[in-house]
């Protein structure tokens, strides 16, 4: 017998706690509900874009550079095709049997079969390409487009290597390309505010930025933009459709004012010898010739060198890589003499008419150093127009003793002396222009008198590089106005340096011209060699650089034996005159003797300049 | 004749319209999201439709008999349940290293499905004619015998199962009357116990899967993967969802199990809240009826039964839930009705017959 009230109570004991239990979890589920409602609801759009990020997978598209040209179009760097068997592995794919069919009319080497059967699974499982064959012969194509009905995910590719057409002519002023590291691909990609990641390249070495030269200067637009296919992947990464693609945005071509045909006459007229030739335009300060010598293949360098050929380039005493047309620092000598002249002119010290007796030395007044000219006895009584058609030290001497050294740099720097003249140049050096507080501070000496007189045939401490020499030529060439050089025009606004000046006028100008032609044409002239190679008048003036100071044609003979001690020639000129086109410098290391070494350089470039118009 | 078969029917079967449609319903809901999780695996999906065909089938069937002959045959069922668990752990088939499946030629059975639904059926039936509130010794009687069950599963090792024979088993004690005190007190040892289970009964993947729980985001490709891409799917699914097949998360294999732990991820990543709530509607539905039928049983056997197995339906969707949405630590938990597997589905079909054999069978017994 059960109970009534027992049962009644145990019923209602039940309900309880089933009502307990019910109620415990309808909090439970409460918590879940609310928690679904947290993620789907609240939080939808961070789980919204963590599903997208997961199921899509961005691949980049490398561009393709633009291509360099010459001023007259003719194309310096290409993108030169090269082509690539490739194939789109899957599982059902037999390598073996493709190998052996195809082994029949294509060599595979032994490393290329073992790359394709290591990388096979992999890239399979991820749905990538796979490259079995590079660099293919047209031979190896046609043999295989005729069978290319037999396989299916096989084709052929087109990837590009960076070209320089003519890889010693523009070593240095287009320089060359090389891949990227890290930090520069990362900077590169974060200007398009992406991460680096999984890239379908366009270059077989991969990712690539200009190094030196004009491929690093003008890198930014050269370079283009990467474009992307955004892919949906699945959790193993594999490429399921393509959702979306931007191609990639490629460079833009670049048009130089380097000029292809001065470039070979420059190359050839030096021999490999060690110097620079630089060639300007007066009238727009485009550089058209710009060669450092001895040079090298910038091709070698960018697809790849072995240890061995860059220790042999590196270690070579010649020093190829050495971008001697920026960077080489040599003293003007007596090219400077116009620039002293007209400093005479300026500050009233001379006019033309202005006549020294030179005995072939120069006494300093204050400690009877000797300052010696070239020509022993001297040029006699001589104005400022002979003393630069017959290169006259002591006319020159006397007139910088005469002169303020902060004023004499100050018109110095005017002519490009020791600044940057250059807009693009790679790494350019401002060569030197001392004055006295740059001695005090480098030296710990003072300033002496001497410094200044040898400043005068520009001698001593000063220095300049071959593109500021050019600059100078230009300068003088233009009467006081040139643009900044350029490699480029219309990039940026052009910037044009004018010097300002007081007692300089149009005549005086013209009478500098008139002795830098006589430098050729004078009976005197020290470049009267180049008389009989020029077809139209050019206006030069020559230097000869002293590396080591000799008081006697003997003692020259002596240390001459030695090729390194010989003096450096050196010549600017500008032509054709009276209306000059274009500025050149040309520096010979150790090439003794401005007119007539360096001077056949300049004339040859400037004809080929003038004829190729 | 139409009508006359009809009337047979009306008759002589017990069918509980509530819970059998509602169940119905939820199964056909099922196939159709198994066919979707399953990335369209038309095998899969004919398979599992079989399953639920011959579940419904066996469900109806179930519900034939009076209670009492489950009252007075559960401990036969509880025997051959026990049977066939002790026969998995030496004959079973082992699959990733756990022995939980007996081969039976046309269908692999996970045996501790069975015994989840006959301990509880076997615990009313013995508690039938104890006196309530539940004496000590019955409690610490069915205690041991709670315990051995669930320790034969444990050892198999299935986590989740014993975990929730463990629970069935308790609810039916707790509903018989378990006194306070004695909860109170062995829920203060359990708590003290907790070091010592942490550091000498937990498996480490199940320690890290507790870690893992705390701080999904410290291995996010590792241990946080299934949880980290749980939460992803769901949280895309928005209000509406991505449509059904859409969903990217389950159909690029970013998320692990989906036709079975997981599918609920994928339900709420293609349906969206709004899946998500009739769904769960559903759920609410037939427990809430299981609750009504529970207060109006006809006697304590069924009161008892119809409790402990809704509580024990409850109990697995709460965890496999609460798991998938990152409440609790990852335990290997199907989502009843919904999830691919024929033994948990069947065994569910088993409860829920004998549920509507007691909501049906009243009248019968009253006169």
């Amino acid at each position: 017998m059960i109970d009534l009230q027992e049962r009644f109570s145990e019923r209602k004991n039940f309900f309880n706690r089933l009502l307990l239990i019910y109620i415990f979890f309808t909090f439970l589920f409460g918590l879940i509900i609310f928690r679904t409602y947290t993620l789907q609801v609240s939080s939808f759009s961070d789980y919204e874009i963590a599903a997208l990020k997961n199921k899509t997978r961005e691949i980049l598209v490398q561009p393709k550079r633009g291509i360099i040209y010459d001023r007259h179009g003719e194309i310096i760097v290409n993108n030169t095709p090269s082509y690539n068997l490739i194939i789109q592995p899957s599982f059902e794919m037999n390598l073996d049997l493709l190998f052996e069919d195809m082994g029949s009319y294509i060599s595979f080497s032994n490393a290329e079969m073992k790359y394709a059967y290591d990388n096979f699974k992999n890239k399979a499982s991820l749905n990538r390409e796979l490259v079995l064959k590079q660099g293919l012969t047209q031979e190896e194509i046609a043999r295989f487009e005729v069978r290319r009905h037999r396989y299916e995910n096989v084709f052929i590719a087109e990837r590009f290597s960076r070209e320089n057409l003519y890889p010693k002519l523009f070593a240095h002023s287009i320089g060359y390309i090389g891949s990227l590291n890290n930090e520069d691909l990362e900077n590169i990609l974060a200007e398009q505010s992406i991460q680096p990641k999984e890239t379908v390249f366009n270059y077989s070495n991969g990712y690539i930025g200009g190094k030196t030269g004009i491929e690093n200067i003008y890198d930014k637009s050269l370079r283009g933009k990467f474009g992307k296919r955004i892919y949906e992947v699945d959790a193993t990464g594999k490429l399921l459709n393509l959702l979306e693609e931007i191609s990639p945005i490629n460079g833009i071509d670049l048009k130089t004012s380097l000029d292809l045909e001065s470039q070979k006459t420059a190359f050839l007229e030096m021999k490999e010898r060690r110097g620079a030739v630089v060639a300007v335009e007066l009238a727009t300060g485009a550089i058209v010739t710009y060669l450092s010598s001895p040079s090298f293949s910038v091709n070698k360098i960018a697809n790849g060198l072995s240890q061995l050929e860059f220790e042999k380039l590196t270690s070579d005493k010649d020093k190829p890589f050495f971008d001697r047309a920026v960077q080489g620092r040599y003293s003007p000598a007596s090219t400077i003499k116009p620039a002293i002249g007209l400093f005479g002119i300026e500050n009233e010290i001379i006019d033309w008419d202005y006549t020294i007796n030179d005995p072939g030395f120069f006494v300093l007044p204050e400690d009877n150093r000797v300052y010696r000219g070239w020509k022993k006895g001297g040029h006699g009584n001589i104005n400022l127009n002979d003393a630069i058609i017959e290169s006259s030290n002591t006319f020159f001497f006397s007139l910088a003793y005469e002169s303020n050294i902060d004023e004499l740099t100050k018109h110095l720097a005017k002519f490009g002396f020791g600044r940057n003249v250059c807009i693009d140049c790679f790494l350019p050096d401002s060569g030197l222009l001392p004055n006295p507080r740059w001695k005090m501070n480098t030296h710990n000496f003072g300033w002496f008198k001497g410094d200044t007189v040898n400043l005068g045939v520009g001698q001593g401490y000063l220095s300049a590089t071959p593109i500021q020499l050019a600059y100078y030529s230009a300068l003088l060439a233009n009467k006081g106005s040139i643009n900044k050089l350029s490699f480029v025009q219309g990039y940026s606004d052009p910037i044009k340096d004018t010097i300002k000046t007081n007692n300089i006028y149009v005549s005086d100008w013209n009478k500098i011209h008139q002795s830098m032609i006589g430098v050729i044409e004078n009976p005197k002239g020290t470049a009267g060699r180049l008389r009989s190679l020029k077809d139209y008048t050019i206006a030069a003036k020559s230097g000869t650089v002293e590396l080591v100071s000799t008081e006697t044609k003997e003692d020259y003979k002596i240390i001459r034996e030695n090729e390194g001690n010989r003096d450096h020639a050196i010549i600017i000129a500008f032509g054709p005159m009276p209306n000059p086109k274009y500025a050149v410098s040309v520096v010979i290391e150790n090439g003794e003797s401005g007119g007539s070494v360096a001077g056949p350089v300049a004339i040859a470039v400037m004809n080929t300049l003038v004829k190729n118009d | 004749m139409i009508k006359k078969f009809l009337n047979i029917f009306r008759n002589g079967i017990f069918i509980d319209y509530y819970l059998f449609i509602s169940i119905a319903l939820l199964s056909m809901m099922g196939l159709i999201f198994l066919y979707s999780a399953s990335q369209g695996n038309i095998e899969t999906t004919i398979k599992q439709s079989f399953f639920v065909f011959f579940g419904l089938t066996l469900m109806f069937a179930v519900s034939q008999p009076d209670p009492d002959f489950y009252k007075n045959n559960a401990l036969l069922f509880l025997l051959i349940s026990i049977f066939l668990v002790l026969l998995t752990l030496l004959t079973g088939k082992e699959i990733n290293g756990a022995k939980r499946w007996l081969d039976l030629g046309f269908f692999t059975l996970q045996t501790s499905e069975i015994i989840k639904v006959a301990l509880p059926v076997f615990l009313a039936a013995y508690l039938f004619d104890k006196p309530l509130p539940i004496s000590l010794k019955n409690t610490f009687l069915t205690l041991l015998l709670i315990f051995f069950i669930v320790n034969l599963i444990r050892i198999q090792p299935d986590l989740g199962t014993s975990l929730v024979i463990l629970i069935a088993g308790l609810y039916i004690l707790f509903l018989a009357g378990l006194s306070w005190r004695f909860i109170g007190i062995s829920s203060g040892l359990f708590v003290l116990t907790l070091p010592y289970i942490w550091n000498n009964l937990l498996e480490p993947f199940q320690k890290q899967r507790i870690l893992t729980l705390l701080d999904p985001n410290a291995d996010p490709y590792g241990s946080g993967w299934n949880i980290t891409q749980s939460k992803i799917a769901i949280g895309s699914g928005g209000l509406q969802g991505k449509g059904y097949q859409q969903g990217s998360q389950a159909h690029l294999d970013f998320l692990p199990e989906t036709e079975t732990d997981f599918i609920f991820s994928v339900i709420a990543e293609e349906f969206g809240f709004f899946g998500v709530c009739i769904l769960l509607f559903v759920f609410f539905f037939i427990l809430f009826r299981c609750l009504y039928l529970a207060l109006n049983a006809r006697d304590r056997f069924c009161r008892l039964t119809i409790g402990g197995l809704s509580l024990l339906f409850l109990s697995t969707i709460f965890i496999n839930l609460a798991m998938v949405v990152g409440i609790i630590p990852v335990v290997g938990m199907p989502l009843p009705f919904i999830s691919k597997g024929g033994s948990s589905l069947l065994s569910f079909y088993i409860a829920f017959g004998i549920i509507i054999s007691m909501a049906t069978h009243k009248k019968l017994m009253r006169r």
